[in-house]
């Protein structure tokens, strides 16, 4: 059988090009291995070969996503790989997403398999394990040999087309794919084994872990909502036309805050809604059925709310990562609470 | 203008946190789709048929909930699969009062565990199984006489 | 409470004019054990066969397993209140013929289900491939309603286990376990200083073919209670339980729970076990409320450390377990609970009905939607045109070659929930 032919992709750094002075390195590829490449290949052996490596400076890519994915893409397929392997990264931040977005483009755009490495708690790791196999490393470089162990064979297996086994078994990163295989101990005495650990506050790991809930305790009801201030904050994209702060459509990396003193009404020609992940021709339309500040200001003309806060609070919630949302969650909280704001009305999409 | 939208996330915020009054409550409502209900005058509750699916029986009652019905049977009763079986009957309470929380996430969950079966295959109805039909029809009155039988208790 | 099992290893099964055990092998007077069966003047006829380890032998639909026991010493006989005269169990003496089972199968609804293969794929699966099996095939009067067959159908197989079980009775036993659970305060002061353990065994009871005995009580019926873990070894518990064949806990799961042996494996060493609370699943809410009050109300009773929660079935019972896990964790006391999954067949969807964050420790018998492909086999036991209609099957289950297309869900205890399996999932 023909060896695979493999492509292998790296920041500045790995290949030697320089540190963070040289992050905005641009795309280019070498024939052959580079740095790390040579473990991989040798790691190989005779079922595939590391046939050209892309270089990538880790401000660049970030910084010119769409362009330097597109390059990066350009030269990969030029190797015509039968498989990609990125990084891999550890816990550098910008590699792992770089590392994350090459390969999940490699599967979709030129369907190819293409694995990556990263330590659990990069941030390429939550926004990539669903699309790609991330093999779990440790935390620095000097974990690469290990690295190398569990991402060369596995991305052979990948190559050949053969069954991938469970998470655990295969040391990538669980992607909430649940996949069957048989343990060496009965489930009674791992429960018994799961248990011992438990009391005796030693580490132990789930085999099933709950979805993740965040769920937040209901405040008592108002006593009385008449007399009470009611703030409006949306994740729903609204903002004046124009969008004056540049929130983006998704993935928001920040959020607005919008007097609204004196509007009674959001309309076609004053407000409009900056989210890209639902159909914003009725919100576009009229910004209310959104954000809904018409009626409030009703309620608030006939006295059934005691007034309506100055200030709306606006992102978008498509793509926004949770860690962010916390931390506007956060900040705009404070703000309300100092303002005196009584309640929020909170929409969604 | 939408008043609608802004209505209902004004009452919702008046819904959420109201103690709901506890109590056993003797009164019951099936909602069913169960053919078998029409005919049989066993089950002494009111009595609400639906001609239609094993997931618009638990849409109703997900509607009752909002309305402030609760939930008094688990809506996946029985361990015959959403797709396997078509019938479908769950208790609600008579009286109503706020909403219960508990209810609305125990419906919710149930509706989609529903749809997470109705993706596979559906296993009933195929090759004419009239009898297969009237297992399914069996299993589901019984299951939800047992828990009438526990509500009466 | 002590209680010893003796076990005697049996290694094949034959038909013979005299029932017997003899060089580990039982022996089997058809005729004798038909006209046991016949006595109940629900079963119109009863026939025989025998499963053997490796064979190429399906058998479908199965009902329940169950282990052929008989008490040699100590008070009562196996499955009190149903087999033998109500009388508390799990004392003195029983004898097991280890590597058998009595297999039942009927048609009680047209949906009943379950399947086990004793070679190929599937016999990985279900722990009933390894037991040399005597299949029981009993046929119901005509016109017999679905719940009396299924009691007649569970009656005939508890009465040929326990039939079996009588040939053991002076037989000198190949192997003896000591199981021991002394009383509360005895235990505390035998280990002090260990881990005091308990276990939480749930059962299924919404109603009808989703039922189980407790001494012969159908547990729906019941408030959660207590029993000494030995008890069950005696057939205290027995299953009523037919549908959903991966998870469901037949009588031979029950005789050989193994939460409870694992637990005793660990008594006395790294942990106190101290005794088990039994639950039910009922469909009614409030039950489930005020069963779950109740585990968690009697765990804090026995002052233990620790418990593991055994689940039964899908759907409904995935709130009890979720209720009497966070119950109890709210009482200080922590919980290991044993589950299984239907993530879907891709494995993508969320695997549970209900879910709490206090469910921090999840044992898992596997996906129960898993795709398998069960090759024919040479010879059916039972009715293979049920594969389109069986859990885990569906429309063209059945292919024309003879194998079968099904979750795992249609194979007998594939996903147990007691732990019995090596089957996980992650």
């Amino acid at each position: 059988m023909a060896k695979f032919r493999v492509v292998h992709y790296i920041n500045q750094f790995f290949a030697q090009v320089g540190g963070e002075e040289k992050a905005d390195h641009r795309p280019e590829s070498r024939e052959g291995f580079v740095g790390p490449g040579m473990a991989f290949n040798a790691a190989f052996g005779d079922k595939a070969e590391i046939v050209g490596t892309v270089i990538c400076g880790d401000s660049y890519f970030n910084e010119n996503l769409e362009t330097a994915t597109k390059e990066v893409l350009g030269l990969i397929s030029s190797f015509k790989p039968d498989l990609v392997i990125a990084g891999p990264a550890f816990n550098a931040g910008r590699y792992g997403m770089a590392c994350g977005t090459v390969a999940a483009a490699v599967e979709r755009e030129l369907d190819i398999p293409a694995i990556t490495g990263m330590y659990k708690e990069n941030p390429g790791v939550d926004s990539f394990k669903k699309d790609i196999y991330i093999i779990e490393t440790k935390n620095s470089a000097a974990g690469m040999r290990d690295a190398v162990k569990v991402m060369a064979p596995f991305a052979l297996k990948l190559a050949a087309g053969e069954e991938i086994g469970a998470s655990v078994e295969e040391g990538y990163i669980p992607n909430g794919i649940r996949v069957n295989f048989f343990e060496e101990k009965r489930g009674s005495e791992r429960a018994v084994d799961m248990l011992l650990a438990k009391l005796a506050g030693k580490p132990f790991t789930t085999e099933f872990p709950m979805p993740d809930f965040d769920r937040v305790e209901p405040k008592p009801a108002i006593v009385d909502i008449s007399k009470a201030t009611i703030a409006l904050v949306t994740s729903g994209g609204i903002v004046p036309k124009g969008n004056p702060d540049r929130i983006e459509s998704s993935s928001a990396s920040k959020y607005g805050k919008y007097d609204i003193e004196g509007v009674f009404d959001l309309t076609e020609s004053t407000y409009e809604t900056a989210h890209g992940g639902y159909d914003p021709v009725y919100a576009n339309l009229d910004a209310d059925r959104v954000l809904p500040v018409d009626i409030l200001r009703e309620y608030e003309k006939d006295g059934k709310i005691g007034k309506l806060h100055r200030y709306f609070y606006s992102t978008t919630g498509n793509g926004t990562a949770v860690a962010s949302a916390k931390a506007y969650a956060a900040a705009i909280g404070k703000e309300l609470v100092a303002d005196g704001v009584d309640a929020v009305i909170l929409t969604s999409t | 203008m939408n008043r609608a939208k802004g209505v209902v996330l004004f009452a919702l915020c008046f819904v959420f946190g109201r103690k709901q009054s506890s109590g056993k409550e003797r009164y019951l409502i099936l909602i069913t789709n169960n053919p078998k209900f029409q005919s049989d005058p066993e089950p002494r509750c009111d009595t609400e048929y639906i001609a239609g699916s094993y997931r618009d029986v638990l849409i109703l009652v997900r509607d009752r909930i909002h309305q402030g019905h609760r939930l008094l049977s688990h809506p996946l009763s029985g361990s015959v699969k959403p797709n396997e079986t078509p019938y479908k009957s769950i208790l609600i309470s008579k009286n109503t009062g706020g909403l219960d929380m508990d209810s609305l996430q125990i419906i919710e969950d149930s509706i989609s565990t529903c749809d997470k079966f109705m993706q596979n295959p559906i296993k009933y109805g195929h090759n004419n199984q009239d009898a297969l039909l009237a297992d399914f029809s069996e299993v589901d009155y019984r299951l939800i006489v047992a828990a009438i039988a526990s509500a009466s208790r | 409470m002590k209680l010893e099992l003796g076990n005697i290893f049996i290694h094949d099964i034959q038909f013979d004019d005299l029932s017997r055990v003899e060089n580990g092998v039982l022996y089997i007077n058809e005729e004798e054990l038909r006209e046991h069966l016949l006595e109940d003047e629900n079963i119109s006829s009863v026939s025989f066969d025998i499963a053997k380890p490796g064979e190429s032998v399906r058998i479908m639909p199965v009902k329940d397993v169950i282990e052929p026991r008989v008490k040699v010493e100590g008070r009562g006989g196996v499955f009190p209140g149903v087999i033998s005269k109500v009388d508390t169990v799990g004392s003195g003496r029983t004898n097991v013929l280890k590597g058998a089972a009595v297999v039942t199968t009927g048609t009680i609804v047209g949906f009943q289900e379950g399947i086990i293969d004793m070679s190929g794929p599937g016999a990985d699966y279900t722990p009933f491939s390894k037991l040399n099996n005597l299949v029981v095939i009993c046929e119901p009067v005509e016109g017999l309603k679905q719940h009396a067959h299924e009691k007649a159908v569970r009656f005939a197989g508890l009465k040929a286990a326990a039939y079996l079980g009588r040939l053991a009775k002076d037989l000198e036993a190949d192997e003896v376990e000591s199981f021991e659970t002394p009383s509360l305060i005895e235990s505390f002061r035998q280990y002090p200083d260990l881990p005091r353990v308990a276990y939480v065994q749930m059962l299924q009871t919404q109603g009808l073919l989703h039922d189980t005995y407790v001494y012969g009580v159908d547990m729906k019926q019941s408030i959660t209670t207590m029993l000494y873990p030995t008890e069950l070894m005696d057939g205290a518990i027995i299953s009523g339980n037919c549908v959903s064949a991966c998870d469901k806990n037949t009588t031979y799961h029950h005789l050989n729970n193994p939460v409870i042996r694992d637990l005793y494996a660990r008594h006395g060493k790294e942990l106190n076990f101290v005794g088990m609370i039994i639950t039910n699943e009922n469909v009614y809410l409030a039950d489930k409320e005020r069963s779950s009050d109740w585990s968690a109300k009697l765990a804090e009773f026995l002052g233990v450390d620790g418990v593991i929660i055994s689940q039964e079935g899908f759907g409904n019972p995935d709130t009890d377990l979720i209720m009497n896990c966070k119950k109890i964790e709210a009482k200080g006391i922590k919980t290991v609970i044993i589950t299984d999954e239907y993530a879907g067949r891709d494995g993508a969807s969320q695997s549970l009905a209900d879910a709490d964050i206090s469910a921090n420790a999840v044992v898992t018998g596997g996906n129960a939607n898993m795709v398998v492909n069960l090759p024919p086999m040479e010879k059916v036991i039972g009715h293979v045109k049920l594969a389109d209609t069986i859990a885990g099957g569906f429309d063209g289950s059945l292919q024309p070659d003879g194998s079968i297309v099904v979750e795992l869900q249609a194979i007998t205890g594939a996903t147990n929930e007691l732990g019995f399996n090596r089957l996980s999932a992650r």
